[in-house]
């Protein structure tokens, strides 16, 4: 028996690579939380709404001040107690045990991002000029039509790095959910190894996979980027169209 | 009765006065220039007039139309908004839509235009401020001066019954300067109705029809160019004029 056997690293990858739509599936949806409800918390911290803004306040600093290990413990053994406590209290009936465990798992992740995305979609939202949110106002828009056509597109821009960087990290925070009984990638590297005693080899596949998807990741979000930014160069003029800046 | 009426407009900020009861009319047509020293309130008139300043007090009268200025009712403001529009110092251009696209986003969006006829509107209008070779141009690309006269071209296309201008060349290089004074008489002699702030002195006299001076949050003197800059009535007009050289005649004590 070899040492370090390098062929299985590389040839356990497609059996591993079975649970990926269970870690793309928590990702996007996780991910879309994370960007939906940071939204509403960047709008509550920035309207300074009372009550609401005390609260959102609360929560970014709960959330990102306590381990996603320790927030997804908390949601998987938390969520089956409150629906209890509500069996028992107003006589309903769910059934606990047919919550499929990567609902925690994808509550948990999107809870988790949402608190960091929040404050990148704040300082993002900041950023863009107050004059052309002026002057779309002085045009008669409502105040959704600012946000979602003067504000936001700027500030997607302004975000796009940071919500990249917080993606990346929440690929490698799904590799936590085996511990709520996920099987995503991690899960199904562990089950593998579990038969064959190969661990080193499983958690080397597991991190080339993590890397790929990562590497993968960041060139999308470059090509997001270049797609929304301004050329540098501005468009040519045809000759015979030049108005050499003269008022007629 | 004006066209345009504006009664006992107030607005302080915390214990600060600055608009003390201004009346104001305009005709129909007419080019308004307020003048006065720095701090007075001058863009704070113009800012009260399209709620991007709440005012304490006041009322303002258009074609017969009566806005409370210091409505809290969304909808009310976005209508007394779409009266005027407003040209800005910075020139405010959204800095994502290329000229083409910043001029047709009101008449998209808040007129409700179809796409060909904001098309054809937005052509029109950067056609008529020399912009028409630069249509794709984002902002960035372009100078003070190109980006004013876009921005002119924004507030025109919205055909309001009051343009609003908020010193419009003070952000400007000198040599911009010109070509945006140049648009703006264009707009002026097109019958806009027109309140005007600016530092260009010159400019007032030959484009205003009345001239405001304004004054620690009060209209210290009203009248046409000659009665201002020829004939001034007021002691704090006159120091004014002195001050920045307008006074006809006046002799200089360096």
């Amino acid at each position: 028996m070899k040492l370090f056997d390098i062929k299985l690293v590389f040839s356990q990858i497609p059996t591993i690579l079975s649970a990926l739509p269970i870690t793309i599936e928590l990702t996007i949806i996780a991910t879309l939380i994370g960007y939906l409800l940071g939204l509403v918390l960047a709008l509550v911290k920035i309207h300074k709404t009372p009550v609401l803004r005390q609260i959102a306040v609360a929560y970014i600093s709960i959330i990102r001040g306590t381990p996603i290990l320790v927030q997804l413990y908390i949601t998987y053994y938390g969520i089956p107690l409150m629906l209890k406590h509500h069996n028992l209290t107003y006589g309903t009936n769910y059934n606990i045990n047919a919550i499929p465990a990567i609902v925690f798992a994808i509550i948990a992740l999107g809870l988790n991002q949402s608190a960091f995305d929040a404050e990148v979609i704040r300082a993002s939202i900041q950023s863009v000029d107050k004059g052309q949110v002026e002057a779309a106002k002085t045009l008669g828009m409502s105040g959704g039509q600012i946000l979602r056509r003067v504000i936001l597109p700027q500030a997607v821009v302004v975000a796009l790095p940071s919500l990249g960087n917080s993606l990346i990290s929440l690929i490698k925070g799904t590799s936590l959910a085996f511990t709520v009984a996920v099987v995503d990638l991690t899960a199904e590297g562990r089950i593998l190894a579990g038969r064959n005693f190969r661990y080193f080899e499983v958690y080397c596949s597991l991190a080339i996979i993590y890397w790929v998807i990562t590497v993968v990741l960041e060139n999308m979000f470059k090509i997001l980027e270049n797609k929304f930014s301004i050329p540098d160069q501005p468009p040519v003029i045809a000759p015979e169209k030049v108005s050499g800046g003269v008022v007629k | 009765m004006s066209y345009i009426e504006i009664r006992g407009l107030c607005k302080k900020f915390g214990d600060n006065v600055i608009l003390d009861h201004v009346d104001l009319d305009i005709e129909k047509g007419e080019v308004v220039a307020i003048i006065g020293p720095s701090g007075t309130g001058k863009s704070t008139l113009l800012r009260c007039l399209n709620l991007l300043e709440t005012p304490e007090g006041g009322t303002i009268k258009v074609d017969g139309r009566e806005y409370d200025l210091t409505t809290k009712d969304g909808k009310v403001k976005r209508n007394l908004r779409r009266e005027s529009s407003m040209v800005f110092q910075q020139f405010n251009l959204i800095k994502h839509k290329n000229s083409l696209q910043n001029v047709e986003e009101g008449l998209r969006v808040v007129k409700r235009l179809g796409k060909d006829e904001a098309r054809k509107k937005a052509l029109a209008e950067l056609e008529n401020v020399g912009m028409a070779d630069r249509l794709y141009h984002f902002p960035k690309h372009l100078s003070g001066g190109q980006q004013q006269r876009v921005a002119i071209a924004r507030a025109l296309a919205m055909e309001p019954n009051l343009l609003l201008m908020d010193e419009p060349t003070s952000a400007l290089d000198p040599e911009l300067v010109g070509e945006v004074l140049l648009t703006i008489r264009k707009a002026a002699k097109a019958g806009n109705t027109t309140l005007l702030v600016t530092h260009e002195m010159n400019f007032v006299k030959s484009v205003a029809n009345k001239i405001i001076f304004l004054e620690n949050g009060k209209v210290v003197a009203c009248g046409t160019p000659k009665e201002i800059f020829g004939y001034p009535s007021n002691e704090r007009l006159k120091e004014f004029l002195a001050k920045i050289h307008m006074l006809e005649g006046a002799e200089y004590n360096i």
